[in-house]
């Protein structure tokens, strides 16, 4: 089991973190409290590398632990870690913001939105500096390090882009069927080498 | 079994790039296929991981208080129940009859509608206008028996009371991902220039944000500001409203969410709109 598997896969962390889901769904706000010192940054950090927009990260960042605190009787380790499930709440919200802006900015015929180019070495070399995730972002870094470079750069502009299947297609020149066998091989790829196999 | 179909799918889904009715028809296969919700799962927790190596930034420490203030709010708002913005009942008692017939059609109406309405959902990426128009023209041809009866019905002890025909009611439609259940029904009496704004289901906001209820009138650049509202615990709100500008037309509505006390030009978000 890699590093990544002890925040995502059934481990003492993740069953720490279902706990707290718990005794939040019983009204428990210092588990609230735990969760947020847990996974805000990792959070956060997603919101504003997808919006590039402070203030939007933070309204994003805020939504996703108030619905995590309003829907925490629903949370069943079943559907996956309190981790994933946060990760997936906020990247959809943050893809909302910034498809949102983009028809806001083509009705009001003002400039687009700008969208934001992969990881790069340099922003992945300060990845997870603290909050003990340090191991566990090398990891995921070396995963996609593994990965075939056309591979790699179509599954970060879906995640981080907000781009249809379309415009990634369009944004790297190859026809559909391409960009979504190169995401289908690229994500079992890392999910193999992180050892998520369900 | 597993095909390579089903993995390209999964694949797109767990990266939320699955919209429309292809998203729905995967949702359903999803649901009578441990299998395949397997691999989706591993394959969401494969995607999550990918926020570990976004560069890694603090968040602002107001933000915890912000975040434990707010839920401290629902709460007390669970526990102190409604907390409706009260209005002069006999006065509105007609705007207020309007709404509660609008939003019963509406309700009526979403019972079979539902599955459209998720194709209706902001991944589709239609245009503004044709979202709300589209929303509330088809909820309003679903519309039961028994609504058009109670419609009916309603209408007419509302003509007994006043004439309503210049009213203006309109449904706004949800634009933002956590407000796709809201539902708001906004009706203006352009003879006094006073709207009354019914909501429901609205998300919960931290106790320095407002929502905020906007009127766009041709005759000016940029929307009228009708002022701010903050739902209860249940996502209801009701209040009356006024343009801080003389309004000659209204050719729609938005409710945007602000800063507390709001502001004199929409900045946050547009999460309901209505022509």
């Amino acid at each position: 089991m890699s590093n990544v598997a002890n925040i995502s896969g059934v481990t003492d962390q993740s069953r720490e973190q279902a706990d707290l889901m718990l005794a939040m769904a019983r009204r428990d706000k210092s588990a609230l409290s735990r969760l947020y010192d847990a996974l805000s940054r990792p959070l956060y950090s997603l919101a504003l590398k997808v919006t590039n927009d402070s203030a939007e990260a933070q309204d994003i960042v805020q939504d996703v632990f108030l619905q995590l605190w309003q829907k925490a009787a629903d949370y069943t380790p079943a559907r996956g870690s309190v981790f994933s499930w946060a990760a997936t709440l906020t990247q959809n919200r943050a893809i909302d913001r910034i498809r949102m802006r983009r028809r806001r900015a083509e009705i009001i015929t003002e400039s687009g939105s700008e969208i934001h180019g992969g990881v790069t070495g340099a922003e992945a070399a300060t990845a997870a500096e603290s909050l003990g995730m340090q191991e566990q972002a090398t990891a995921v870094r070396a995963a996609l390090g593994g990965l075939a470079p056309e591979q790699r750069s179509a599954i970060e502009l879906a995640f981080f882009s907000g781009l249809t299947q379309q415009e990634i297609a369009a944004r790297l020149n190859e026809p559909l069927g391409t960009i979504k066998a190169r995401i289908r091989r690229g994500l079992l790829k890392l999910r193999d080498s992180l050892s998520l196999r369900s | 079994m597993i095909t390579e179909q089903h993995e390209e799918l999964a694949s797109l889904h767990a990266l939320g790039l699955l919209e429309g009715a292809e998203r729905v028809s995967f949702e359903r296969a999803l649901a009578g296929h441990a299998e395949l919700a397997a691999l989706v799962n591993s394959l969401v927790e494969t995607s999550a991981a990918f926020a570990l190596v976004a560069p890694q930034v603090e968040p602002p420490a107001a933000l915890k208080a912000r975040l434990l203030a707010a839920a401290s709010a629902t709460v007390q708002s669970e526990s102190a129940g409604s907390n409706v913005v009260s209005f002069p009942l006999f006065r509105w008692l007609p705007l207020a009859a309007a709404a509660a017939f609008a939003l019963t059609a509406l309700w009526l109406g979403s019972k079979n509608f539902a599955l459209q309405q998720e194709n209706l959902s902001l991944r589709t990426e239609k245009e503004l206008a044709d979202i709300a128009y589209q929303t509330a023209q088809g909820q309003l041809k679903e519309r039961s028996f028994v609504a058009e009866s109670m419609i009916n019905d309603l209408g007419r002890q509302l003509r007994e009371q006043s004439d309503l025909t210049h009213l203006k009611v309109t449904a706004l439609a949800s634009l933002a991902g956590n407000t796709q259940e809201a539902r708001a029904i906004a009706v203006w009496d352009p003879v006094r220039e006073t709207g009354l704004l019914t909501v429901e289901k609205l998300p919960a906001i931290a106790d320095n944000q407002d929502y905020q209820i906007w009127v766009v009138d041709p005759a000016y650049p940029i929307p009228v500001d009708g002022g701010v509202f903050k739902p209860d615990a249940a996502g209801k709100a009701v209040l009356t409203f006024k343009g801080d500008k003389p309004i000659k037309t209204v050719a729609a509505f938005a409710i945007s969410l602000e800063k507390k006390g709001g502001v004199p030009k929409a900045e946050g978000p547009i999460v309901l709109l209505g022509k």
